[in-house]
C-alpha cells in the first residue's frame, strides 16, 4: 500500500529517455496532462556535460558514470534452464542508462532504419524460401507493423536529431552513394554525411572493388548548425571522439535532453518527477486496465500516481520486469511455450576485425564520432541469397572510428602477448595505423532465450530480480562467423594493410558472456504483433490485456535485426503516438480485437 | 597544400632531445626573445602542439620568421612589419585592437595566415599582409610567434562583478537555458586552448574576443573547420560576448614552468621505461 495518494493525472510516463520524453512532447501538446517519473536525477548537455571534466575516460566509460546502479536493482542470469542464474553485480556486456536522457544521451548516434522484409521476417523467409526454411526452434515473427506505416515516424525521428547521411532510396528511385538496399524514404537526411578519415576511405574503396555497396553510416553527430522540428538547435560536430558512454557538451550529438526535454519542460501540461522509482503498475479490480503507478520518491516513501493511461518507457529490460512485478499480460512459460511476457528475448551478434596499416597511413584514431563510420550492407537482413547458408538473418559491416581513448583503445596485431614489453611496443606502434571494422548482426528469437522473474534474487526494493535466461543461437553463431569472414576478406583487399585479425564474440562453442562490453541493444521481452498468443502488445504498442497500458522501446521488437535500435524503436514510438492520439484518448478501447 | 603536417609517430616529438627548462628570465617589453631560449621552448606541447613543420623548426626558421616579423622578407617584406601592431614579442598594444599572439598554437597561427590569404578570414589590414608572404614565411612567423612566451600586459578598465560571473559561468558551464555550450569543451578548462587548432582565450584581449564573436554571429568570419563558432556565437547577446570575453581576459594559464616541467617529466619516464 502506497504512504500517500497523488492527484490524478491524464498520462503517467515511466521513465525519461527518448521514449518518454517524446511520449510526453507529443502527448502534453495533444491536451494530455503527462506525468513523467524518472528514477535518476536532473541533467543538462550544457552544464553537466562539458569537456574536458566528461572526456574523463575512467570516471565515465569504465566506472560507468552515467550508468544505472545495480546495487539498486539488476538481473540475474544464466545460459540456459538447467542453469542456477545469478546476480549481475556489475555492468558488462550492456550498459542502461539512469537520469533524464536516459541511455539515450551516452550513445553513439547510428541512427538506422529497418529493412522492409526486417518488419516481416518470418512471412518474407517462407516466401521466398519456402515453408521449411526456419528451423522450429527459431521464433521469428512479424512485426505486425509495415516499414511503408513506420516510414513517415522512421523520417520524422531523423529529423528530429538533424541525422548526418546520403539517401540511397528516394521514392524508389536508387541514389549512388546511399545504402541500396534501404526501403524507399520520402525524403533524404536532413544533413550531409560526416567526413571521413583514411581508414574508412580505405574501407569503402576496397568494398567498391570487392563489388559491395558502400555508403557513410547514418549519423545523429550533426554536421552542420541545424534546427530541429520541435525548435532544438543542434551545433555542428567537433569529431572529439567521446560520444559512446558520454553526454554531449557541445550540442553536437541529438539526445533527448536537447532535441525534446528542452522544447517541453516549461509546457503547462508537463511535468517530471526525479528519483522517482516505479515499482509497480497497478490494475483496476476486473484486471483490464491500468490505474496507475506506484513509485518510490526521493523522500524514501511510496506514493500512488493514478492515470487514465500508463505509457512504459523505461529501458526494454525493465519494462518487461515491470510488467512481470506488476502482473501485466501473461508470462512467457518455456515449458509449455504459452504466455508473452518475457518471450522472444533477444540480444546482437557482434564480431570485430582489425585492419593494421603500414607506416604511411595515420589515422589519428582520437578523431572520432560515434556514428563515424562506412558501411555496406550488402550482407544484411536478407540483402544476399540464404538458400544454402544455414542460417537467416545477417549483418551490416562498417569501418568506424568513435575514439582513440587511452584506457580503451589499444589494437594490437594477432599474436601479440597480452601484457609486457612486446604489448606496449605493439600498442605503442599501432595506435595510429589502425582501423576497426566491426559486424554487427541480427539475432533471432527461440523459445529457450527469455525473460522471468527470479525465484531467488530481490532488488532493493524488495520486487523479485528479472532473470535472464540467453545463450547465442547456433543460426546466429554461424551468420556471425559468415559475414565476419565477409569483412575479413575486405580487410584484406583495404591498401596499405599489413595484418588483420578478428574475432567473434558470438563464435560456434563458446558461450555468450556478459562480462565483455558487446552492445546495449537488448531487445524484445514484450513483442508486438498481431496474435495475442505470441505478443505482448498489438500493432499499435496497446497492451492486449490492459488497454490503457502502451509499451515504448526496443522490449518490442519480437527479435532483434542487423542494425542498432534507436531508429526502428523511435519509428515504431511516433507511429503508437499517431494512434494513441488520434484514435485512442477519445474512445478509450482496445484498437484491436484480440 | 598547407605544408605543416602531422607527423607520423607524434611520440617521437616527445621522446626526442629533452631540453631543460630556460630560465624565466623577465622579458622587456620592447627586447627581442632570443631565439636560443625560444628553442628550447619548442620541446613544450603548447608551442607547437604535436604538430611539426614538414621541415625541422631549427634556429634557421625561427631566425627568419623574426625577420619576417620584423617585416623583411622575400617578396620585399609584408608591406608591415608584424611587430609593428602585434610586438617583438606577440602581445599586442594592449589596446585590444590586434590580439595577443605569443604562444598561440603554431598550427593555428599558419591557417590563420592562409585563411586571410584566401579571404576565408576577410580582413582589410591582415589579407594583404598574407598574400604578401611566401609559404615558409608563413611558416616561420608562425613558428616565431608560437614559440615566445611573453608575460601578459595588465588588464584595462574596470568590470562589474557579475558580468565576470556570468562570463564564468558561460565559459565553464554554458547555458542550458540559452543552448550555449560551454567554452571549456574545446577551448580546456582554464582557456589555454586545445592544440593544434584552438587557439587559448585566456589572457586575451576582451576587445579584439568581442570582435571576433560578434564577426562570427554575422557571419563574416566563419574559418573554422566545423563551423562550430558561428553556432554558438549566433545564440550570444552583446552582453554574453562581452562578458565572456572580459571573463577571459582575466584568466591566466598556469605558469609554463609547470606545464613544461609535467611534459618532460612524463617523456623522460617514457624514454627511460616504456618497456
Amino acid at each position: 500500500m502506497a504512504d500517500r495518494t497523488l492527484p490524478r493525472t491524464d498520462v503517467v510516463i515511466v521513465g525519461g529517455g527518448w521514449t518518454g520524453l517524446t511520449a510526453a512532447y507529443e502527448l502534453a501538446n495533444a491536451g494530455q496532462r503527462c506525468v513523467v517519473l524518472e528514477r535518476g536525477g536532473p541533467r543538462h548537455d550544457a552544464t553537466h556535460f562539458a569537456g574536458p571534466e566528461e572526456h574523463d575516460e575512467l570516471k565515465y566509460a569504465l566506472r560507468y558514470g552515467h550508468m544505472m546502479d545495480v546495487k539498486r536493482e539488476t538481473l540475474t542470469f544464466r545460459h540456459d534452464r538447467r542453469q542456477q542464474a545469478l546476480p549481475m553485480r556489475r555492468l558488462g556486456s550492456f550498459l542502461p542508462g539512469s537520469g533524464l536522457g536516459g541511455a539515450g544521451i551516452h550513445w553513439n548516434g547510428q541512427l538506422w532504419r529497418p529493412l522492409p522484409s526486417d518488419l516481416r521476417m518470418r512471412s518474407h523467409y517462407t516466401e521466398r524460401y519456402g515453408a521449411d526454411f526456419i528451423p522450429d526452434d527459431i521464433a521469428i515473427q512479424d512485426w505486425g507493423v509495415t516499414y511503408d506505416e513506420l516510414q513517415p515516424h522512421l523520417d520524422f525521428f531523423e529529423r528530429i536529431c538533424g541525422t548526418a547521411g546520403r539517401a540511397g532510396n528516394l521514392d524508389g528511385e536508387a541514389h549512388p552513394g546511399g545504402n541500396p538496399f534501404e526501403g524507399p524514404r520520402t525524403s533524404d537526411y536532413p544533413n550531409p554525411p560526416m567526413q571521413q578519415p583514411i581508414s574508412n576511405t580505405l574501407f569503402g574503396e576496397a568494398a567498391e572493388r570487392l563489388g559491395l555497396n558502400p555508403f557513410p553510416m547514418p549519423s545523429a553527430n550533426v554536421t552542420r548548425a541545424y534546427e530541429n522540428p520541435y525548435g532544438a538547435q543542434l551545433h555542428p560536430c567537433t569529431y572529439c571522439g567521446f560520444c559512446e558512454r558520454f553526454g554531449c557538451g557541445y550540442l553536437a550529438k541529438a539526445d533527448p535532453i536537447i532535441c525534446v526535454y528542452d522544447r517541453i519542460r516549461d509546457h503547462e501540461n508537463f511535468e517530471i518527477r526525479f528519483g522517482a522509482q516505479v515499482l509497480k503498475v497497478e490494475t483496476s479490480q476486473d484486471g483490464r486496465t491500468a490505474t496507475g503507478v506506484t513509485y518510490q520518491g526521493e523522500d524514501g516513501l511510496d506514493y500512488f500516481q493514478p492515470a487514465d493511461t500508463v505509457c512504459l518507457c523505461a529501458y526494454a529490460l525493465w519494462n518487461v520486469h515491470l510488467m512481470l512485478v506488476s502482473g501485466l499480460g501473461r508470462p512467457y512459460d518455456p515449458q509449455t511455450r504459452t504466455g508473452t511476457v518475457g518471450r522472444n528475448y533477444s540480444y546482437q551478434t557482434i564480431a570485430a576485425v582489425d585492419a593494421f596499416f603500414d607506416d604511411e597511413i595515420v589515422t589519428n584514431p582520437f578523431m572520432g564520432a560515434g556514428a563515424l563510420g562506412v558501411v555496406v550492407d550488402d550482407y544484411n537482413g536478407d540483402n544476399f541469397d540464404h538458400s544454402d547458408l544455414g542460417f537467416l538473418g545477417g549483418g551490416y559491416i562498417a569501418c568506424k572510428q568513435y575514439h582513440g581513448r587511452p584506457i580503451s583503445y589499444q589494437p594490437v596485431p594477432e599474436g601479440t602477448p597480452p601484457w609486457g614489453a612486446q604489448w606496449k611496443r605493439a600498442v605503442r606502434e599501432t595506435y595510429g595505423h589502425h582501423g576497426d571494422l566491426v559486424v554487427h548482426g541480427s539475432s533471432v528469437s527461440t523459445p529457450e532465450n527469455y525473460l522471468d522473474l527470479d525465484p531467488t534474487w530481490t532488488d532493493a526494493y524488495g520486487r523479485p530480480l528479472l532473470r535472464m535466461t540467453f545463450n547465442f543461437p547456433e543460426n546466429d553463431r554461424r551468420m556471425s562467423d559468415y559475414v565476419m569472414n565477409r569483412a575479413v576478406e575486405i580487410a584484406q583487399e583495404m591498401e596499405h594493410v599489413t595484418s588483420v585479425a578478428s574475432t567473434n564474440l558470438a563464435a560456434v562453442d563458446s558461450n555468450y558472456s556478459i562480462v565483455p562490453y558487446q552492445t546495449t541493444h537488448n531487445v524484445g521481452g514484450a513483442a508486438i504483433g498481431t496474435d495475442p498468443s505470441t505478443s505482448v502488445v498489438n500493432r499499435y504498442g496497446q497492451m492486449w490485456d490492459h488497454h490503457n497500458v502502451f509499451v515504448f522501446g526496443a522490449c518490442l521488437f519480437p527479435q532483434n535485426l542487423g542494425y542498432n535500435p534507436t531508429g526502428p524503436l523511435m519509428g515504431l514510438a511516433y507511429w503508437t503516438l499517431e494512434h494513441l492520439k488520434g484514435d485512442y484518448l477519445d474512445n478509450p478501447r482496445p484498437l484491436m480485437d484480440a | 597544400m598547407p605544408r605543416i603536417t602531422t607527423p607520423a609517430r607524434p611520440a617521437a616529438l616527445l621522446a626526442g632531445a629533452i631540453a631543460m627548462a630556460a630560465p624565466g628570465a623577465a622579458q622587456d617589453f620592447d627586447t627581442q626573445p632570443s631565439i636560443r631560449e625560444m628553442e628550447s621552448r619548442l620541446e613544450d606541447q603548447h608551442v607547437l602542439f604535436g604538430v611539426e613543420i614538414e621541415s625541422d623548426v631549427t634556429d634557421d626558421l625561427l631566425e627568419l620568421g623574426r625577420l619576417v616579423a620584423m617585416g623583411g622578407a622575400e617578396a620585399g617584406g609584408s608591406g608591415m612589419a608584424c611587430v609593428s601592431c602585434h610586438g617583438a614579442e606577440g602581445r599586442g598594444d594592449g589596446s585590444g585592437a590586434f590580439p595577443r599572439i605569443a604562444g598561440q598554437p603554431g598550427w593555428y597561427l599558419y591557417k590563420q595566415l592562409t585563411d586571410y590569404a584566401s579571404g576565408a578570414r576577410p580582413n582589410r589590414v591582415m589579407s594583404g599582409i598574407a598574400q604578401r608572404l611566401t609559404e615558409t614565411e608563413m611558416e616561420a612567423v608562425s613558428a616565431y610567434y608560437a614559440a615566445i612566451d611573453a608575460p601578459f600586459r595588465p588588464v584595462l578598465g574596470t568590470v562589474d562583478a557579475q558580468t565576470l560571473q556570468w562570463g564564468g559561468q558561460l565559459g565553464a558551464a554554458g547555458s542550458a537555458e540559452l543552448g550555449i555550450p560551454a567554452c571549456v569543451n574545446c577551448h580546456g578548462p582554464q582557456g589555454t586552448g586545445n592544440p593544434p587548432s584552438v587557439p587559448y582565450l585566456a589572457g586575451q584581449y576582451a576587445n579584439y574576443m568581442t570582435h571576433q564573436l560578434q564577426l562570427w554571429k554575422d557571419g563574416t568570419r566563419d574559418n573554422d573547420a566545423m563551423n562550430v563558432m558561428s553556432a554558438i556565437a549566433s545564440k550570444m547577446t552583446e552582453e554574453d560576448m562581452r562578458a565572456v570575453s572580459e571573463y577571459y581576459a582575466r584568466v591566466r594559464p598556469p605558469e609554463r614552468e609547470d606545464l613544461s616541467g609535467t611534459a618532460r617529466t612524463t617523456a623522460a619516464e617514457g624514454a627511460a621505461g616504456g618497456d
